[in-house]
């Protein structure tokens, strides 16, 4: 579980994060809502250590995250996989490479036993047969399940994905969603997405935060998310005709 | 204020990057690939920029000898002493803060707006350390070499200019390379390598590490690392200078 008590932070006094509390759940999909510029991308790189909190504290199943030293820090980094935006392979490694990495900095492994767990980790996001492929040479959908594999190389506690959808196309969206979900339940991890595609929140949201102007602004998860009162959340997630349309259908229904 | 906040920063990263290495064996292999990517694949334009500029020091220093006072052999020894003490380090050095700087700043920077460097922390990884460590190695240790076969292809290239044409007998030529010669001329020449390579991947080091945007501000800290490590070597050229010479 990751815990965040009271963080904020501010940018050339521009307060970016208001006093933020959130508890995430073990062997949860756990998602970040909010527009662009609302704080969840700075609320993300706080949790992880990427950006230091004005105030606050993070907690990693208890243990204080923001009071850790460097070498206490990357003992806990090593529980962590993160998958980004743009998926960030490095551009000089191959795929292999670029999943053996962490294993390389981190594991007391034998080439063969790396060998090994690239192949299970590719095997499981279905990406076997593109080892010796470069990340210029795979298309998007392709480098984000690449960057999953390499997010659960070290067999993380903690798994970060950062707008996993941007830039893809539905079918291969849905994919990636189901393959996060999958991936939270079958190793019991502490999965963070930070999303505002809407369809994510439908398929996984099994708890979501919602961020707005820096601040909490509502909790709960895809069944509730319907019902909310809640204006701001309103305008966001049911924004289009069509999610108005299928928001009322099911309040009616149910 | 801008300029002073640049240079702690610039110092709090070398700070950061010199700090103890995560895995020495990663290392090795890094410093491997940097050697064969900064300096080997410079000695082409070295080779090409030497030999003409030690055959134009030649046929200047030739033809702007009027007086029967002055030995022929004195065309042999200028281009012999313009090449180790200044063409060969400092020109090169500004040859290379151009071609390799702008390769690292832009490397480096496109590793931060692709999200790499911040990949590489979540790993607990030093990226500062990971990324610069083995560019500095690779130059300090392959420059001197670039330097030396520079000093050695200008001089060749002044005798060709010699035996090719009748700016200069060959003999007085071939004298003049070996009068008065002095080998601190060669350290004095080596130790001010080190510095520059030193500065050379550094500063670009430090514009491409703290980029922040996309495409343009990446050509934008290329530029600026350029420039800044050209300053920079030139003002350290007189102050090694004057602690070496005089």
């Amino acid at each position: 579980m990751i815990e965040l008590q009271n963080i904020s932070k501010s940018f050339n006094d521009k307060a970016i994060l208001n006093n933020i509390n959130i508890q995430y759940e073990r062997g949860k999909t756990n998602l970040i809502i909010g527009a662009s510029g609302s704080g969840k991308s700075v609320l993300t790189k706080c949790t992880v250590g990427l950006i230091e909190p004005d105030n606050g504290s993070v907690l990693y199943d208890g243990k204080d995250f923001t009071a850790m030293s460097v070498d206490q820090r990357k003992e806990v980094r090593k529980e962590i996989g993160m998958l980004f935006q743009g998926g960030a392979l490095f551009d000089s490694l191959s795929v292999e490479e670029n999943i053996k990495f962490p294993l390389r900095m981190h594991a007391s492994m034998t080439e063969k036993e790396m060998q090994d767990r690239v192949n299970f980790c590719l095997k499981r996001v279905d990406m076997e047969g593109i080892n010796d492929r470069f990340p210029a040479e795979i298309s998007g959908g392709m480098q984000k399940r690449v960057g999953i594999a390499r997010a659960i190389a070290l067999n993380p506690k903690y798994l970060f994905c950062d707008e996993p959808n941007s830039g893809l196309d539905p079918g291969t969206a849905i994919l990636i969603d189901n393959l996060i979900q999958e991936i939270t339940e079958e190793f019991n991890i502490t999965t963070i997405v930070v999303t505002h595609d809407m369809n994510s929140v439908m398929e996984i949201g099994e708890h979501i935060v919602f961020i707005y102007k820096g601040s909490k602004h509502w909790e709960g998860n895809k069944r509730t998310i319907l019902s909310s009162n809640n204006e701001e959340l309103s305008n966001l997630v049911f924004a289009s005709d069509l999610m108005k349309k299928i928001r009322k259908s099911v309040t009616t229904i149910s | 204020m801008g300029f002073l906040h640049s240079i702690g920063e610039y110092f709090i990263l070398m700070g950061r990057t010199f700090q103890k290495p995560s895995k020495a064996s990663l290392y090795r292999k890094q410093i491997v690939y940097e050697i064969d990517s900064l300096g080997i694949g410079s000695f082409g334009i070295i080779t090409i920029i030497s030999a003409f500029m030690g055959a134009v020091i030649t046929i200047q220093t030739a033809s702007n000898i009027d007086s029967a006072l002055i030995p022929e052999y004195t065309v042999g020894f200028t281009a012999r002493q313009s090449m180790i003490l200044e063409f060969s380090t400092t020109i090169i050095a500004l040859i290379l803060a151009g071609k390799v700087g702008s390769n690292i700043a832009s490397e480096i920077g496109t590793m931060r707006v692709s999200e790499q460097i911040d990949a590489l922390e979540i790993m607990g990884i030093n990226s500062a350390s990971y990324l610069i460590v083995p560019k500095i190695i690779a130059a300090v240790f392959i420059n001197p070499f670039l330097v030396i076969w520079s000093m050695f292809i200008g001089i060749f290239g002044g005798y060709a200019v010699a035996y090719f044409s009748d700016a200069v007998s060959t003999e007085a030529y071939l004298y003049g390379i070996q009068y008065d010669f002095k080998e601190f001329s060669i350290y004095y020449a080596l130790i001010k390598t080190v510095f520059f390579a030193f500065i050379i991947t550094s500063i670009p080091s430090y514009y491409g590490y703290y980029v922040k945007g996309g495409a343009l501000e990446v050509g934008a800290a290329s530029t600026k690392g350029v420039v800044t490590s050209s300053i920079v070597i030139l003002i350290v050229n007189y102050v090694l200078t004057q602690i070496l010479l005089i």
